[in-house]
């Protein structure tokens, strides 16, 4: 040791050159800010380059990628996210996409971060059908930034030849025939926010007594739990789980995969439905807007909402997608999401001040660990 | 042009490499780690300690203490597995030797998130595995492997024992056999023997070994998060969320920095033991 070929002066120097970068970033982000220049614009639907989509994996159904890209003579190609917060590094470092699919809290936070870009919905074809929640919501005022592409409820899944004592509460996540082999969403919202409302507070409390008693909560479903896990059908399909905390699109995947759909059963719960939207968004790094306007909706025409509800299991709130959707849980009701409960803005995740934020997942990691 | 500055052009490009992709983000995670999370969940340089105070928050020691305990756990399990494993080739091996070695080396070519998948194939509920307990009758129902301490230590063994059997099997083949057939004309018993003779002269590639599993066993996130159940939370899955989940980079920075800091204590301890050992054979 100390053969290392840096000598007292050379180390302090080092040091002190460190210590400068330090001072030098100091206030700066992380990320360096990319040309907003374009986020005042507003996209007109017209074909002007190739398509590279940002979205979840299997979320889409690849035929209607290909028809488009048939149809217009464009590349269409799709690169995937495995979370929200993994998808906004790239967009603020400045990664290229055309189109993006967020959840309704992150749209609000693109939105503010002027990460996204305008359009004239009235310039899509096929937005006449969709369901009136969306003409005005409450995180994308007059819908500038958004169109929906699928929404869905959070509740709770089992397997009915293993349990059978279910109440349709909360309460469930501690059932004993299902005790040990209990999954709950890894999604701090999702885990936090089904306590809130097991507790009787308000889903998005950010009062911290509220708080700490809704961790206790968690304490003690979490003595019953298996794991913490967002991989729901393949947890029901293999048999680890016998109840799980889950979102109702997968339980609709999970149905499809076994030969007895019946097995698994679906409900929400009294005190409160969480649901939730994901939305289609241009980024205003987006090289192909036009291109990408045209795509959504391409997404939104009816045959193609339905065969894209046929393929990944989660309701479209369009015309077609939402007949395929009423097909495809005709057995089973609880699964379907009643319209009602979308324009229930109480029943979306969204932490408004950044202190509730990091309350949340300070409070979450404290569970987990 | 002399030799001296011939070498000095030789590593530039090496070097350039290593500064640019190792030691400038290596720097930047340091400095973020005194920042904080402005507005928009953006980690921002700055000068605070905050971070710091967190880690060392009574609610994240368990954390730290779980993943030392699965790291020693797994350095033991290797050591049991991997030095009758590594003797064998080193001493009985023969001309098969490198064919042996290189069945060892060949699945680590595969990525590691992959090999831990197909442990989640063979051990789950309905995998190969517990069928073939049910099949022959050794037990009525499927055990519970996956989504346990047990899995995710036994995920860390599969992962990292290679880097176990690979210095041993060099130190047990370096090692003169004459000093064996010393022992038991001593009247050693093959135990005795091999706790007085072989075990000293292999202590090199046990310490070596042990330093290459526990490093990287501390800091994993991939067995706890694929095998790993409600109770199996370690400082990698930690350090993760805080990146992907928490939108905390700040905090996840300063996690990283007393996580190396911790290991380079053991890297450091590792390399004067190695350059006296060195030494003492020369």
């Amino acid at each position: 040791m100390g053969d290392i070929g840096l000598n007292r002066r050379q180390l302090l120097l080092a040091g002190a050159g460190l210590l400068a970068t330090a001072y030098g970033l100091s206030g700066c982000t992380v990320e360096r800010p990319i040309d907003k220049s374009a986020a005042g614009d507003v996209v007109e639907p017209k074909i002007d380059g190739d398509l590279m989509i940002f979205n979840w994996a299997q979320y889409m159904d690849p035929s209607i990628k290909k028809s488009f890209a048939d149809k217009y003579g464009v590349a269409v190609n799709e690169v995937n996210f495995d979370n929200l917060e993994a998808m906004m590094t790239k967009l603020r470092a400045g990664g290229s996409y055309d189109l993006i699919f967020p959840s309704t809290e992150y749209v609000l936070r693109l939105r503010n971060e002027q990460l996204i870009r305008p359009f004239n919905r009235s310039r899509l074809k096929n937005a006449d059908t969709l369901s009136k929640f969306y003409d005005d919501p409450w995180y994308d005022p007059n819908s500038e930034f958004s169109v929906p592409y699928a929404y869905y409820t959070t509740g709770i899944a089992w397997n009915t030849n293993e349990v059978d004592t279910l109440t349709g509460s909360w309460n469930d996540l501690s059932n004993e025939q299902a005790w040990g082999r209990i999954f709950m969403l890894d999604d701090f919202q999702e885990g936090i926010g089904q306590a809130n409302l097991l507790n009787g507070f308000y889903l998005n409390t950010d009062k911290s007594d509220q708080l700490q008693t809704s961790k206790d909560t968690l304490l003690d479903q979490k003595k019953g739990l298996r794991g913490f896990s967002t991989n729901s059908v393949q947890n029901l399909v293999s048999g680890a789980a016998a109840l799980t905390q889950a979102w109702n699109g997968d339980v609709v995947n999970a149905r499809n995969q076994v030969d007895d759909p019946s097995i698994f059963a679906y409900e929400t719960c009294k005190e409160g439905v969480p649901v939730g939207s994901d939305l289609m968004c241009i980024p205003i790094t987006s090289k192909s807007p036009g291109t990408a306007m045209m795509f959504m909706d391409w997404v939104l025409k009816p045959e193609n909402a339905y065969k894209n509800v046929m393929w990944n299991g989660y309701p479209m709130p369009v015309a077609g997608g939402r007949e395929a959707f009423a097909k495809l849980v005709k057995d089973d009701p609880s699964i379907d999401v009643n319209l009602d409960q979308l324009a229930d803005s109480a029943m979306e995740y969204r932490l408004d001040s950044p202190e509730a934020r990091q309350e949340w997942t300070r409070i979450w990691t404290e569970v987990k660990a | 042009m002399t030799s001296k500055r011939f070498w000095d052009w030789f590593i530039f490009p090496g070097g350039v490499w290593i500064a640019l992709l190792f030691a400038v983000p290596l720097c930047l995670v340091l400095a973020l780690s005194f920042g904080h999370v402005d507005d928009f969940g953006r980690g921002v340089y700055g000068f605070t300690l905050d971070n710091y105070k967190d880690v060392f928050d009574p609610t994240y020691v368990p954390v730290l203490l779980r993943s030392v305990g699965y790291a020693l756990a797994t350095v033991i399990l290797c050591l049991l597995v991997g030095y009758p494993v590594a003797y064998f080739i080193a001493r009985h091996g023969g001309r098969y030797r490198y064919a042996l070695l290189a069945a060892l080396v060949i699945p680590f070519f595969v990525n590691y998130l992959v090999r831990t998948y197909a442990w989640v194939a063979l051990l789950s509920d309905q995998g190969l595995v517990n069928n073939l307990l049910v099949d022959l009758g050794l037990s009525q129902q499927p055990i519970q492997f996956i989504n346990t301490p047990f899995a995710v230590i036994g995920g860390l063994v599969y992962g990292y024992i290679i880097f176990m059997i690979l210095p041993l099997y060099g130190s047990i083949e370096r090692m003169d056999p004459s000093v064996i057939e010393a022992g038991k004309d001593l009247y050693g018993s093959p135990f005795r023997t091999f706790l007085h003779v072989t075990l000293p002269a292999t202590q090199a590639g046990i310490l070596a070994g042990c330093v290459l599993v526990f490093l990287p066993a501390v800091g994993d996130f991939v067995s706890a998060q694929l095998l790993g159940g409600p109770d199996t939370y370690m400082v990698g899955n930690l350090i993760q969320d805080q990146f992907f989940a928490a939108s905390n980079w700040p905090f996840g920075s300063a996690l990283t920095v007393i996580m190396m800091l911790f290991l380079a204590v053991w890297m450091v301890f590792y390399l004067r033991r190695a350059s006296r050992g060195e030494a003492e054979v020369l």
